[in-house]
């Protein structure tokens, strides 16, 4: 579904070029979960975005679904970490934003965003501004505003990285949940193991920048996982240390 | 909430009360010291403020000058407004239009209005359009440096967000980049209300036949204190009441912003 | 009980307006004791804080410190943030000298003191740089080293490992642990983290909703270091775990 070959990324500053990705192969099969771990900063948003179309590489492609990316669209939605609901639009105005834009009739619009809406658990908010969510619930609104698109992949960057502990914990089993009951493929973002561990189908380990892969684990624990499972805990510990330490 | 209405009573209060201290005090200055000789008292100027609106003074009475006055404003503000909103924002969203167009703006925007005048009346006349072109300079200038840093702020994420969800360029232009900008606008707008009421009482100062700039310039001729003070005391009201009607506006209209 | 406790809480009530937020909280901290205090989500655990500290006025009760009313002018806490509190304006070895420079501690023990406390957390070698020059997991050690530095009758962290990566999260942990041990400070710890909490309490307060009272107070035995995949760590968490969500 989709597939990135020898993906590379410089950026210019004023200090010179820095290269933020060296060198990144990656296949993502039709609805699968995929994990992008790594220590803070080390280029994952980078990959991410060039997926979604936000950013250009300087060298390799991706192709999504044999099409190669060249721009955003909504058939690649993204979840984001910070503020990305536009907030001066309610949940429902957000979630349908995007068939909106595109043209399609009200009717139809109005069904697809409630659908979503709640299935994300947010029923009785689609009058209410960002402004007056939590930090979790907005995180909801801006999952169910990505589905709304009907896209065929899923990017998520560390979407959970703003909230605290507990919320963070039922955010994921939220997920998990959503994920389940419509399955799209997915690459998601994150440096928290315990996260990757409960998420993944498979947990991709990036290098410290310019980034490419360490190493790949497959997870095969059931659905929905146990953070304290001693399998769980073995594999939390094992990735941890394949990491690079960042000091 | 109870403490926050008492609060709200208390500032009030204490500004009704700076402002009856500062009349009493020019009512004694005006009895018991020579400045009595120069100007009237407040009570005066009261009184002869209320009978304007029965009385003409020249040809209209105190509401006819300060509804030619708001007429001009008006027309002039709003054209600035959609001018400047609209080249405030182009700028500030496309490098483009922002290479060829702020260079000449930021060597526009420092002249006061006022530098203006002479070029103005050369090319205008002593008429309408003069006290227009005026106003709307005024309104302009600040109206368009508060769009463009608007637009500008714009958060990146935001503009993605658009693009990724299938909003093409207009789109992102009209649906996100212009309602972000809404507070900055605001901000311009209610600049501009108070200078482009600043600006037409000079406007009908240089010549005209009526508005409250006029009142204020007629009344130097005849050396009438009085009817000067009923002028400033027009203007003050005016602007006081449009700066509040702005303010409320705001409160509606960017709620979105105000975290609860 | 102790008769003399380091601290001691009695009563503590605060209201906001007609909101009850903290409810007849009463409680001992012994001298020298690492207590984690834990809560569910929006639990008022900052706003107690902020009563210890007298930030805010309380409604009724007592905090004593030395068995005297808390005072901050005359009595030594020190208080950690989440985020991050170095001055950009000094350098590292300046900002750890900082505490001691207001409390006007003499010159020879001053500079002891700042080397000590530089080389337990592993900043000597950078002791010249600027906190703009730095990670946030080392400004973070740098705002502990200065707080530890001054030596305070009770130490007031507020979740200041909660923005850092998870790997980082346990060295600093195990640093955290180390720094206590040598100087035998009263610590108050509050995380949303539970593992963090069973990792490095001695005795876990856990805290209700609001209207907030204490749950319960658990005590941690474990030896150290702690290892969070066996089983008594595990059963442990759990524990706690369920002592939040039911209330």
């Amino acid at each position: 579904m989709i597939e990135c070959k020898g993906l590379k990324k410089t950026f210019q500053s004023e200090n010179g070029a820095f290269e933020v990705v060296k060198n990144i192969d990656l296949k993502v099969k039709e609805n699968e979960f995929l994990v992008l771990f790594g220590p803070g900063q080390c280029g994952k948003t980078t990959i991410l975005n060039m997926i979604a179309g936000l950013e250009t590489p300087s060298e390799g492609i991706v192709t999504v679904n044999g099409k190669e990316v060249h721009e955003p669209g909504p058939e690649r939605g993204v979840v984001y970490q910070t503020i990305s609901l536009f907030p001066w639009l309610t949940v429902m105005g957000n979630v349908e934003y995007g068939p909106k834009v595109r043209g399609i009739p009200k009717e139809k619009r109005r069904a697809t965003a409630q659908h979503y809406i709640d299935m994300v658990g947010l029923q009785g908010f689609e009058k209410s501004f960002p402004v007056q969510l939590s930090g979790g619930m907005k995180q909801r609104a801006g999952i169910a505003r990505a589905y709304a698109n009907n896209p065929i992949v899923m990017l998520m960057d560390e979407p959970f990285g703003a909230l605290d502990a507990q919320t963070r914990y039922l955010m994921q089993k939220e997920l998990e949940r959503i994920w389940e009951q419509e399955k799209r493929t997915v690459v998601f973002v994150t440096n928290n193991i315990e996260e990757a561990v409960y998420l993944a189908d498979r947990i991709v380990v990036l290098a410290n920048r310019p980034t490419q892969v360490k190493a790949e684990y497959k997870i095969n624990l059931p659905r929905p996982r146990n953070y304290v499972d001693p399998e769980f805990l073995r594999l939390r510990m094992e990735i941890t240390d394949a990491v690079d330490k960042t000091l | 909430m109870i403490k926050s209405q008492k609060e709200k009573i208390q500032r009030v209060l204490a500004g009704l009360f700076s402002i009856g201290a500062f009349l009493a005090l020019w009512q004694w200055a005006v009895v018991s010291t020579t400045l009595g000789q120069l100007m009237p008292g407040p009570i005066t100027v009261i009184t002869s403020f209320i009978q304007a609106f029965s009385v003409p003074i020249g040809t209209c009475t105190i509401q006819q000058h300060v509804g030619w006055s708001l007429s001009r404003v008006m027309i002039a503000y709003l054209v600035a407004a959609v001018v400047g909103i609209g080249l405030g924002v182009l700028m500030g969203w496309n490098p483009k239009i922002e290479a060829i167009f702020k260079p000449l703006y930021d060597i526009i925007r420092p002249i006061p209005p006022i530098a203006w005048i002479p070029l103005s009346i050369v090319w205008f006349g002593l008429g309408e359009m003069t006290k227009y072109f005026l106003i709307f300079l005024s309104a302009f200038s600040n109206i368009t440096l508060n769009a463009y840093e608007g637009a500008k702020s714009v958060d990146p994420v935001l503009m993605g967000a658009s693009r990724m969800l299938g909003a093409n360029r207009t789109q992102t232009l009209l649906t996100v980049v212009l309602p972000a900008s809404m507070p900055f606008i605001f901000a311009g707008l209610q600049v501009a209300i108070s200078t482009s009421w600043a600006t037409v009482v000079a406007a009908e100062m240089v010549r005209s036949t009526e508005g409250v700039g006029w009142v204020i310039v007629s009344a130097q001729d005849t050396n009438d204190m009085n009817q000067t003070l009923v002028g400033i005391l027009a203007i003050g009201i005016v602007g006081f009441i449009l700066a509040t009607i702005m303010r409320g506006v705001e409160t509606r209209l960017c709620k979105w912003n105000k975290s609860e | 009980m102790e008769s003399n406790p380091k601290v001691r809480v009695n009563h503590l009530t605060k209201k906001f307006g007609d909101l009850l937020v903290l409810d007849d909280i009463s409680f001992d901290i012994p001298e020298g004791e690492l207590l984690c205090v834990v809560g569910p989500t929006g639990c008022g655990k900052t706003t107690f804080l902020n009563s210890l500290t007298k930030l805010y006025d309380i409604t009724s009760g007592e905090i004593l410190v030395n068995n005297e009313p808390v005072n901050l002018k005359k009595q030594n806490l020190a208080y950690i943030f989440q985020e991050n509190s170095t001055m950009p304006w000094l350098n590292v070895e300046q900002n750890v000298s900082f505490g001691l420079d207001i409390k006007k501690v003499p010159e020879k023990e001053k500079k002891e003191r700042v080397e000590e406390f530089l080389d337990i957390v592993g900043l000597t070698p950078f002791r010249k740089y600027y906190p703009s020059q730095l990670s946030s997991s080392m400004l973070q050690r740098v705002a502990i080293a200065r707080a530890f530095a001054t030596k305070p009758e009770l130490l007031l962290m507020d979740e200041p490992y909660g923005q850092l990566d998870i790997e980082l999260r346990f060295k600093l942990e195990d640093e955290l642990v180390k720094l206590w041990q040598k100087t035998k400070t009263t610590v108050f710890f509050i995380t949303h983290n539970i593992e963090e909490a069973v990792y490095l309490g001695q005795k876990i307060m856990i805290l209700t909703n609001k209207p907030t009272k204490v749950k319960k107070v658990l005590d941690n035995p474990l030896p150290r270091p702690r290892d969070i995949t066996s089983p008594d760590f595990i059963d442990l968490r759990n524990q706690v775990t369920d002592l939040i969500k039911w209330w």
